[in-house]
């Protein structure tokens, strides 16, 4: 089976979780005898595959954009026409000969839309996340809202990564979800570390993710807990904001800013942290979660996350609930018995979240619309 | 001729408020014990289950004219809340007393694991708190004896005997049986007492699988279970289970009553089958041989041993700290305090901490009102915590 896959990123460069997926998935599918040619806009880092079932095409001189929604106009506005050119380029250097189109999120959407009926070939769409979610559900834009519809509805079949996701699909842009599927994200293992007192939120700054919650609920247990050192990984168009609210909270002493960390940095500290929480307002799935977890580090995520209704040996808070966040915290730092059981067992149940796994249900996915 | 042995298991653990570490040691008049939620469960299950299960069991009793025999077991604190919430529950349960025909079994009153502490003092003071309920409530002094779960233990054994009991129940396991057939009674190694073991197959039909439509034995019908009861040999098959199979772990719909009422009738009409209570069964045979069991079994879970209560490092964590204030609450003679402590002590607070996964872990998630084990440890140590700091 050949396979046109439509990307954004891909490791070494990273934004998210499209990434990850991407990267996991289409190694899964190549060495699974899947044929999978990987379109991509050009990057400034070297790209590429030593499997011979994976090739991976850069197309274009576009440098590609660090954020899937900017909010600075002027950026958003040169963005929105990189991501133009770049599908435009992509319809114009994919020919014939594929089995499946299979393009996602809204980035690739149009192209994926104009393959489909250029080449007559059926089109898979997956979707990592929706405008709902990346507005964190304040306001979310229109226009992004219409490119997702059409490319639902004009998808043979959709990968949702998380029943969370399939209701949203259904609820808010009419989809059948007969022609949904549901397929939960899977973890490269990282390496258990030296754990330090360290509590980590790690994650795009936006309003999705959430660290302001985190931030309140570090100035809860800071009183309890005053050895414990509160950690804020990435960066984002909120960081500002939460530099402010981490002195007006008066943790600033507690608090630690990275900005931007390099893919070993980012192993490092899921490996010597003790607590990982993800706050998001919207989450559709939550690689780090996973992420954290298979390096030894017990999670506390929202509720409402995809990651959560898939995964047992986690904690679950509101993300709004930062009463209860602290409790859980503390009680991390405090019940070693606690700490010991969720990194053992959580461990274990890693195991299941395997990219062979997702590249099965994947292959499933193909099988049907072929 | 093998007698029908049926005896089931009534209980209610008094579940927790919710308890954060920041209420440790500042709210000196919070309960720890969820009294709304305690009532609205008690008061479903009283309704789905308690007391249309009674006056079905007393007709059946009149029907058959004392033929059909049944045994309970009440916890300490589903009385307290049937005094409580419902006090027509223990009255109906009065009313099948009356008739002869039912049995009570002893056990620790607050359904606790105190049978596994370093010393037995405090497993002795529980049975006799059960003891004197017992005695209040149906001017009776029970024969047999059967521990939280059916925890059973050599030593477990030793000193129920040693307390005046004439029989003891616990898990048909091969563990401690390998070839032998639990439609017997055995003999402790340690000790003078009978042992009734728990036909978990033909018991788990109908606690476990009557709504099980994968079940091959689906729908089980009260003819057919009597014609299965027919062909078994040995002098006893116990059926023991939890009360609440009737009318809450399967619902009316499932037909669950129906069976019940019908069960009787199809069971007599084989002339080699009787009923018999706990106490007539110990009465009535002799033993067949011995069982070893160092380590304590129980019925629980697939493993029929201790691990659903002490499973993993959160479930020992808890149950260490609150054994270990014991001499300290004791100290005190404070009753409220010694109170709390026993209410603490009920075995379902550790239940809900269990980590097993797998079909195990379903049972778990259907009984517990918390999201998962992990919310269970939290909310229980943060409340062991506060306990802690009242005494210090």
């Amino acid at each position: 089976m050949r396979v046109a896959m439509i990307g954004w990123e891909y490791p070494p460069f990273k934004a998210g979780g499209l990434a990850t997926h991407c990267y996991g998935l289409t190694r899964s599918l190549a060495d699974k005898g899947i044929k999978v040619d990987f379109y991509m806009p050009k990057t400034k880092h070297a790209t590429g595959s030593e499997k011979d079932n994976l090739n991976i095409i850069e197309v274009g001189e576009t440098e590609i954009f660090p954020y899937d929604r900017p909010d600075n106009k002027e950026l958003a506005g040169q963005f929105f026409e990189a991501v133009y050119r770049y599908n435009d380029l992509v319809v114009s250097k994919v020919k014939g000969n594929y089995d499946v189109i299979h393009c996602h999120d809204w980035l690739t959407m149009k192209a994926g839309i104009a393959l489909k009926y250029k080449t007559n070939t059926p089109l898979v769409l997956t979707v990592h996340s929706t405008e709902y979610d990346r507005s964190g559900w304040l306001y979310p834009n229109q226009w992004f809202i219409d490119i997702e519809r059409e490319g639902m509805e004009k998808a043979d079949r959709i990968i949702a990564v998380s029943h969370f996701t399939k209701r949203v699909i259904v609820e808010k842009y009419g989809i059948n979800p007969d022609k949904i599927s549901v397929v939960h994200n899977a973890v490269y293992p990282i390496p258990e570390g030296h754990k330090k007192d360290i509590v980590l939120f790690l994650g795009r700054l936006t309003i999705q993710k959430g660290a302001e919650f985190f931030l309140r609920a570090a100035q809860k247990v800071k009183d309890f807990e005053p050895d414990t050192q509160f950690v804020v990984a990435g960066i984002g168009d909120m960081l500002p904001r939460l530099i402010t609210q981490a002195l007006d909270l008066g943790i600033s002493d507690k608090v630690i800013f990275t900005g931007r960390l390099t893919e070993d940095e980012v192993k490092h500290i899921y490996g010597i942290s003790s607590v990982y929480v993800m706050p998001s307002v919207s989450e559709p799935f939550g690689i780090t979660a996973l992420e954290a977890i298979s390096a030894g580090t017990p999670t506390i995520a929202s509720k409402t996350a995809g990651f959560s209704e898939a995964f047992n040996n986690c904690l679950r808070v509101d993300f709004w609930d930062t009463d209860e966040m602290a409790n859980k915290i503390i009680s991390l730092i405090r019940y070693k018995p606690l700490h010991m059981t969720l990194s053992k067992e959580g461990k274990r149940e890693i195991d299941l979240f395997t990219w062979d796994r997702v590249a099965d249900k994947t292959i499933e996915v193909y099988n049907g619309v072929k | 001729m093998p007698s029908i042995c049926f005896y089931f298991e009534v209980h209610q653990p008094m579940r927790l408020n919710k308890f954060s570490v920041f209420n440790i040691g500042n709210k000196s008049d919070y309960s720890y014990f969820n009294k709304q939620l305690n009532k609205d469960i008690f008061l479903k299950v009283a309704r789905k289950c308690y007391l249309p299960t009674n006056n079905l069991l007393l007709d059946l009793i009149h029907k058959y004219d004392g033929k059909f025999r049944i045994s309970f077991s009440l916890t300490g604190t589903f009385v307290e809340f049937c005094e409580q919430f419902i006090p027509e529950v223990i009255d109906s349960f009065k009313e099948l007393f009356k008739t002869g025909a039912v049995d009570m079994i002893e056990e620790t009153y607050y359904h606790s694991l105190s049978s596994l502490y370093d010393d037995m003092d405090e497993f002795e003071d529980q049975v006799k708190m059960h003891r004197q309920m017992i005695k209040r409530l149906f001017n009776y002094k029970p024969k047999v004896f059967r521990n939280t779960e059916a925890i059973y233990d050599n030593r477990i054994a030793k000193k129920v005997a040693e307390m005046g009991y004439k029989g003891i129940i616990t898990e048909g396991t091969e563990k401690i049986l390998q070839w032998r057939s639990a439609n017997y009674l055995y003999k402790p190694i340690t000790t003078d007492l009978k042992v009734l073991l728990r036909n978990y197959t033909l018991s788990d039909d109908v606690g476990f699988r009557f709504s099980a439509k994968m079940w091959p034995g689906h729908p089980l019908t009260a003819d057919k279970y009597a014609s299965w009861m027919a062909k078994s040999q040995g002098d006893l098959i116990n059926l023991f289970m939890d009360y609440e199979t009737f009318g809450e772990h399967h619902w009316t719909e499932t037909g669950i009553f129906d069976f019940l009422e019908h069960f009787p009738g199809e069971a007599l009409k084989h002339d080699h089958l009787d009923f018999v209570t706990v106490r007539e069964a110990i009465e009535r045979y002799e033993t067949v041989g011995e069982i070893d069991v160092p380590w304590a079994i129980s019925w629980a879970d697939a493993d029929r041993d201790v691990s659903t209560w002490l499973g993993n490092d959160m479930q020992i964590a808890c149950f260490n700290e609150l054994k270990n204030i014991g001499k300290k609450i004791k100290e005190t003679g404070d009753p409220e305090l010694i109170n709390t402590w026993r209410r603490l002590q009920t075995s379902d607070h550790l239940y809900y901490v269990s980590t097993k996964g797998l079909e195990d872990g379903d049972v778990h998630k259907y009984f517990s009102p918390y999201d998962g084990p992990y919310d269970g440890f939290i909310n229980y140590m943060n409340i062991l915590q506060d306990f802690k700091h009242k005494l210090y």
